[in-house]
C-alpha cells in the first residue's frame, strides 16, 4: 500500500527511539495506537465496512474496530490508504471523504466530507492537504476529470482547490514545495507547486506509476507494466528523472513493500483464468529476485515489520466476511495467522 | 356464469348441487394454486387486505405481513426477498402466470413491483421447482389482475397525500357485461423522500436530510376478457410500470446514482372449457428497461405455453403442459440468448375422503442442458374433523432449481459459462388447526429443512468478479402463523400473527478453512414475527400492525450484528361519506407509528414515522 510510511520511516524510527531514551518530560507519550501495527481492513463495495484494527506484534493482541470504537460511530467508508503525518493519521475512504484521527487515540479531529469523488491518497504540504482523487466516473466508467484537491488546514475542511492532472492519479509524495503525483493511467508524474497550487512539471514515465518511495535518500517510483515493473529516480534538486531500473516481473500489482535491507515485496495477481497470486521479492539494490517467492491466492495487501522482521500479507477471502492476515518469517515460513476485517488491503508498521 | 360453474363441478371447489348454486360474482378463471401444491404452505391476500398497502410496494406488503425477510437498501429503493433464508435469486416470481425476475439478474426488485397494480397476491412457501420451475427454491410468489363481468361502468380516482413529498393519484375505470369485461388503471406514484436520519458517517452524526432519493413511478394496467362462448374464454392482461429513481447512497458515501426502470408485461390466455377439462394456452413477453446512470440493459422474454388440467375421475386429477421461453438479453456488456423448454406434469389423488396427495415433476432444457427429474410429492391428511374442529397434518418433500443467470454465465468480463445450476431439496412438515365457532381460530406451524448446493457466488478474480458454484447451505425453521376473528354486535375484529424462526447455515465455502461454515449466512434474522388487529364494522375499520425482525449479521463471520427493530403501523379508514350518489371513503395510515430508527441494511438510512392520508371518488 501507499503509506508514506518508507519515506517516513528513519525519521521515525529515529523519533521513537528519541522518546523512548528521552524520559526528561516535555515530549508527547506515544498513543495506544502509535506502536505496533494497524491493519487497514478495506471493506465491501456497497457496505461501506471499512475499519482499521490494531496488532500488538509482542503480545499478539489484536483491537478491532478501533475507529469505531474511538468515536462512537462507524467509518463508513471503503478506506483505500492511511497516512502519518506528526501525530494525525489521514484514512483515506474511496467513497468520498477524509477522516483526521489522532494517531495516538483514533479520535476524530476532522474531516474533508464535501465535494470528493473518488479519492486514493493524501499529502501534507506544510499547513495544506493535497488529496488525489480519480474524480467521478462517466458514462463508460473512466474518469476524465481526475484531479488533486487542496485543503487549507490539516484537520480537513472545505474543498480550496481542485488542480486538474492526469487520469487516476494515485500516491503523492512531498519534497519542499513540490508535491509529486503518481497518474497511473496515462504514465505521467505531475509535479505541483505546492504554493501557487499549480503544476509547475510534468514527466512521463514507463507504465503505470503507483508508489514513491525513498531508498538511500533518494526518490524512486514504482510502476507496474504487462510483464514488467520499473523503478524510475528522480533529482530532487532539478526535478528530472535520473535512473530507470526494469525488472521482468509480471501480473504485479501496486502493492508493494520494504525491508530496510533493500529487498521489496511486491504482490502478483494472474488474474483469469488460473487466478494465481504471489509474492515477488525483488531488489533494486543487489540481485535479489523471485517471481513466486509465496504462492496463494486472495492475496489483497502486504506490510513488512522491520523491527521483528516479519512479512505481512493480507487475504481479503473474496470480501464474503473477514479476511485473514499470514504472517511470514524470513525464510517464507509461516509465522502465525490472524482473522481481521473485512477486505484487509494494506499496513501500517510502526 | 356457466364458465365458474363448470370449473366448480369439475374441481369441487363449490360442494353444492349444481341447481341450489347461486354465485354473487362470475370471475374469469384463474388456475388455483393450491390444487396440486398438497403438504405444502400458502398464504394469499384479498384485494381488501391490499387496500391498505395502496401506494406502497410488494416488498412493503411482505415485509410486514409474511415470512419473507425484505433487504431494503431506503425508502423506495431496492428491495429484494430471502425467503427461508435463502438468497433474493432463489424466489420466483409470477404475474398472471408468467415468470417475471429479470433473467439478467434472477431477481425482481419488490420496490418496483407497486400493489396498486394487482388485485391478489399469494405466497407459495417452499420449493415448487416441479410446479413453478426456475428459481422456485425458497418459494415463489403470485401476482394476478381479476376482472369481473356484469357489473356494467365502474370508475374510482384515488388521491393519496403523505409524508416526505409522497403524492400518489390512481384512476380506475372498468366495465363489463355478462360477455365482456374490461378494467383500466393509470397510476403514477411519487416521493421526495427526504426523510430526515441520523448521518453516521459525518463526524458528530447531525441529523440530516436524505438526498438523491427521489422516487417516481407511473404506469398502466389494462384488462380485458371475452366470455366467447359459453365453453371458452380469452383473457388479457396489459402492465406497463416505469420508475425513476435516485438512488440513496449508503452513508458516507456521496454518490448521485439515477435508475430507470421501465418494464412492459403482456399476457394472453385462452381457456377452454370441456366436460372434465380444461385446456390453456397462453402467450406472453416480459421486457425489462433498465438505465442505471448511463448504462443500459434490456431484456427480453417471450412465452408461449399449453396445458390440460383433467379430472380422470372422483379420485384423479391430472395437469399436463409444456412451456417454451425465449430470452434476448441486450445488456451493457454483452448480448445473449437462451431458450427453455419445460414440460410439466401434475397428478392429484384422493384415495380417502381426508386424504390428498400430489406428486408433480417437472422436466426442464435449456441451451445445451436437460433437467430430466424435477419433482415433488405431498400429502394432506384431515386426520381429525368435526363440524367445530378440523386438523390437518401436511407433508412434502420436492426439488427445486435455479439456471445460472445470463449475468452469471456471460457478463463480461468475469461472466462463466460453465456453471451448474443451484440445487435444492427440501421437506416439509406442518399441522393446521381450524376451529370454527364463535370465535374463528386458525393456528398453522411448519418445520422445513432444505439443502442447496452449487450455490453461486461472485468473488474477486484478478482485477473483475467472477462467478462460481462454491457454497452449500443448509436451511431449517419453523413457521407458525395464526388468526381469529369474532363479531361482537356490529363490529367484526381479526388478529393475525405469525413468528418464524429460520436457521441459514453455510456448510461449504471458500477452501477449507472457511470460517463461514456453520454460522447463519449474513443479512437473514434468525428471528421475525408479525402481528395485526383489525377491527371492522359496515362503515368504520382501523387497524393497529407490528412487524418485528430480528438480529442480522453484516458478514457470515463478522462481529457487526444490526440490531433488531420492530415497526408499529396504525390506520383507520371510513368508507361512509358521500357527496350525493358518490361515494368517498378516506382512510388514514401512519406508518412507523413509533418513530423508530432503524436499518434494515448496514448503513442504509430508513425513513421515521410518516403519515398517508387517502380519500377516493368512486362512481
Amino acid at each position: 500500500m501507499k503509506f508514506k510510511l518508507n519515506q517516513l520511516s528513519w525519521v521515525l524510527v529515529l523519533s521513537l527511539l528519541l522518546f523512548s531514551c528521552d524520559n526528561s518530560g516535555s515530549e508527547r507519550p506515544l498513543g495506544e495506537y502509535e506502536t505496533g501495527i494497524l491493519i487497514m481492513n478495506e471493506g465491501a463495495f456497497g457496505s461501506n465496512d471499512g475499519e482499521v484494527y490494531h496488532l500488538d506484534p509482542v503480545s499478539g493482541t489484536l483491537k478491532s474496530d478501533i475507529f469505531e470504537a474511538a468515536n462512537t460511530r462507524p467509518f463508513a467508508g471503503l478506506l483505500e490508504d492511511m497516512i502519518l503525518e506528526g501525530d494525525r493519521l489521514f484514512l483515506v475512504a474511496n467513497t468520498g471523504k477524509v477522516e483526521i484521527v489522532n494517531a495516538g487515540d483514533f479520535k476524530s479531529l476532522g474531516a474533508v466530507s464535501s465535494d470528493l469523488d473518488i479519492p486514493r491518497s493524501l499529502a501534507v504540504a506544510g499547513s495544506k492537504l493535497f488529496i488525489s482523487d480519480y474524480g467521478p466516473y462517466d458514462n463508460n466508467y473512466n474518469t476524465p476529470d481526475s484531479y488533486i484537491a487542496v485543503v487549507q488546514g490539516l484537520n480537513g475542511g472545505p474543498i480550496k482547490k481542485k488542480i486538474e492532472v492526469s487520469n487516476k492519479p494515485e500516491d503523492l509524495f512531498v519534497s519542499g514545495k513540490y508535491v509529486f503525483v503518481a497518474g497511473s493511467e496515462e504514465g505521467k508524474v505531475e509535479i505541483i507547486d505546492a504554493e501557487n497550487e499549480t503544476i509547475f512539471k510534468t514527466l512521463e514515465v514507463l507504465g503505470s506509476p503507483k508508489q514513491f518511495f525513498l531508498e538511500a535518500g533518494v526518490l524512486w517510483l514504482y510502476s507496474t507494466g504487462d510483464d514488467e515493473i520499473y523503478f524510475q529516480s528522480f533529482r530532487l534538486d532539478n526535478l528530472t528523472k535520473t535512473n530507470l531500473i526494469t525488472l521482468p516481473l509480471a501480473d504485479a500489482t501496486g502493492r508493494i513493500t520494504f525491508n530496510e535491507d533493500g529487498t521489496i515485496y511486491i504482490l502478483t495477481s494472474s488474474g483469469f483464468p488460473n487466478y494465481e497470486d504471489a509474492v515477488a521479492k525483488v531488489s533494486i539494490v543487489n540481485s535479489t529476485f523471485d517471481a513466486e517467492w509465496i504462492k496463494g491466492s486472495g492475496f489483497y495487501g502486504i506490510g513488512f515489520d522491520n523491527k521483528l522482521e516479519l512479512l505481512y500479507v493480507a487475504n481479503a477471502k473474496g470480501f464474503q466476511g473477514n479476511g485473514t492476515v499470514t504472517v511470514y518469517r524470513e525464510n517464507a515460513q509461516v509465522d502465525s495467522q490472524l482473522t481481521v476485517g473485512r477486505g484487509p488491503s494494506g499496513f501500517l508498521v510502526y | 356464469m356457466s364458465v365458474l360453474l363448470l370449473i366448480g363441478m369439475i374441481f369441487g371447489f363449490s360442494p353444492q348441487s349444481q341447481d341450489t348454486l347461486v354465485l354473487a360474482e362470475v370471475e374469469v378463471y384463474a388456475p388455483a394454486l393450491d390444487r396440486f401444491t398438497q403438504g405444502q404452505k400458502i398464504q394469499s391476500y384479498s384485494k381488501t387486505e391490499l387496500q391498505n398497502y395502496q401506494g406502497r410496494s410488494l416488498g412493503d406488503l411482505l415485509q410486514e405481513t409474511s415470512p419473507i425477510f425484505i433487504r431494503q437498501y431506503g425508502a423506495g429503493m431496492l428491495a429484494s426477498p430471502s425467503f427461508r433464508g435463502t438468497s433474493a435469486g432463489h424466489t420466483a416470481i409470477f404475474w398472471n402466470g408468467l415468470p417475471i425476475n429479470s433473467p439478467s439478474l434472477g431477481q425482481s426488485d419488490l420496490s418496483i413491483l407497486p400493489v396498486v397494480g394487482i388485485d391478489q397476491v399469494a405466497i407459495h412457501f417452499g420449493n415448487g421447482g416441479a410446479l413453478f420451475g426456475n428459481e422456485a427454491i425458497g418459494g415463489s410468489i403470485h401476482l394476478d389482475t381479476k376482472a369481473t363481468f356484469g357489473k356494467g361502468f365502474r370508475g374510482n380516482f384515488t388521491q393519496q397525500i403523505g409524508s416526505f413529498g409522497q403524492f400518489n393519484s390512481t384512476l380506475k375505470a372498468s366495465f363489463s357485461t355478462e360477455k365482456f369485461s374490461g378494467e383500466t388503471r393509470i397510476y403514477r406514484e411519487s416521493a421526495q423522500n427526504d426523510f430526515t436520519y441520523k448521518d453516521l458517517g459525518q463526524a458528530g452524526t447531525p441529523e440530516v436530510s436524505a438526498a438523491n432519493s427521489a422516487f417516481l413511478q407511473d404506469g398502466f394496467v389494462q384488462d380485458l376478457a371475452w366470455n366467447l362462448n359459453a365453453s371458452s374464454q380469452l383473457k388479457t392482461s396489459l402492465w406497463y410500470n416505469n420508475t425513476d429513481r435516485e438512488i440513496q447512497p449508503v452513508m458516507g458515501s456521496n454518490t448521485n446514482d439515477k435508475q430507470k426502470d421501465e418494464s412492459i408485461r403482456l399476457a394472453v390466455d385462452y381457456f377452454y372449457f370441456g366436460k372434465k377439462s380444461i385446456f390453456n394456452l397462453k402467450t406472453g413477453l416480459v421486457r425489462d428497461n433498465q438505465v442505471f446512470n448511463q448504462s443500459i440493459n434490456i431484456t427480453s422474454q417471450y412465452f408461449l405455453s399449453g396445458d390440460w388440467d383433467a379430472a380422470l375421475s372422483s379420485k384423479w386429477n391430472l395437469k399436463t403442459g409444456i412451456r417454451l421461453n425465449l430470452t434476448q438479453g441486450n445488456l451493457s456488456t454483452y448480448y445473449a440468448t437462451d431458450q427453455r423448454i419445460e414440460t410439466y406434469q401434475s397428478l392429484r389423488f384422493e384415495p380417502l375422503e381426508k386424504v390428498r396427495v400430489s406428486l408433480n415433476l417437472r422436466q426442464l432444457a435449456y441451451l445445451d442442458q436437460v433437467e430430466p427429474f424435477i419433482p415433488s410429492l405431498g400429502t394432506d391428511w384431515d386426520f381429525w374433523k368435526n363440524s367445530k374442529h378440523q386438523l390437518s397434518l401436511k407433508t412434502s418433500i420436492s426439488k427445486g432449481i435455479k439456471v445460472p443467470t445470463l449475468n452469471d454465465r456471460f457478463w463480461e468480463p468475469g461472466g462463466n459459462p460453465d456453471l451448474l445450476p443451484e440445487r435444492s431439496r427440501s421437506g416439509e412438515m406442518g399441522l393446521n388447526w381450524i376451529k370454527t365457532g364463535e370465535i374463528n381460530v386458525e393456528n398453522s406451524l411448519t418445520y422445513y429443512r432444505m439443502n442447496v448446493v452449487n450455490w453461486i457466488i461472485w468473488l474477486p478474480r484478478g482485477s473483475f468478479w467472477s462467478p462460481e458454484n462454491i457454497r452449500e447451505v443448509r436451511n431449517q425453521g419453523f413457521e407458525y402463523q395464526g388468526h381469529a376473528s369474532k363479531t361482537i354486535a356490529a363490529w367484526n375484529i381479526r388478529a393475525n400473527w405469525s413468528y418464524t424462526w429460520s436457521r441459514a447455515v453455510s456448510t461449504k465455502g471458500i477452501g477449507e478453512n472457511d470460517p463461514s461454515v456453520g454460522r447463519q449466512l449474513p443479512y437473514t434474522p434468525e428471528h421475525q414475527a408479525n402481528g395485526k388487529l383489525t377491527i371492522e364494522s359496515k362503515d368504520f375499520s382501523a387497524f393497529l400492525g407490528t412487524f418485528f425482525v430480528g438480529e442480522r449479521r453484516v458478514t457470515v463471520d463478522g462481529q457487526r450484528q444490526m440490531p433488531a427493530y420492530q415497526l408499529l403501523n396504525l390506520g383507520f379508514s371510513y368508507t361512509k361519506l358521500s357527496w350525493g350518489s358518490v361515494n368517498v371513503p378516506i382512510s388514514f395510515q401512519i406508518n412507523n407509528l413509533l418513530n423508530t430508527d432503524y436499518q434494515v441494511l448496514y448503513l442504509r438510512a430508513m425513513p421515521g414515522r410518516s403519515y398517508q392520508f387517502t380519500i377516493s371518488i368512486q362512481l
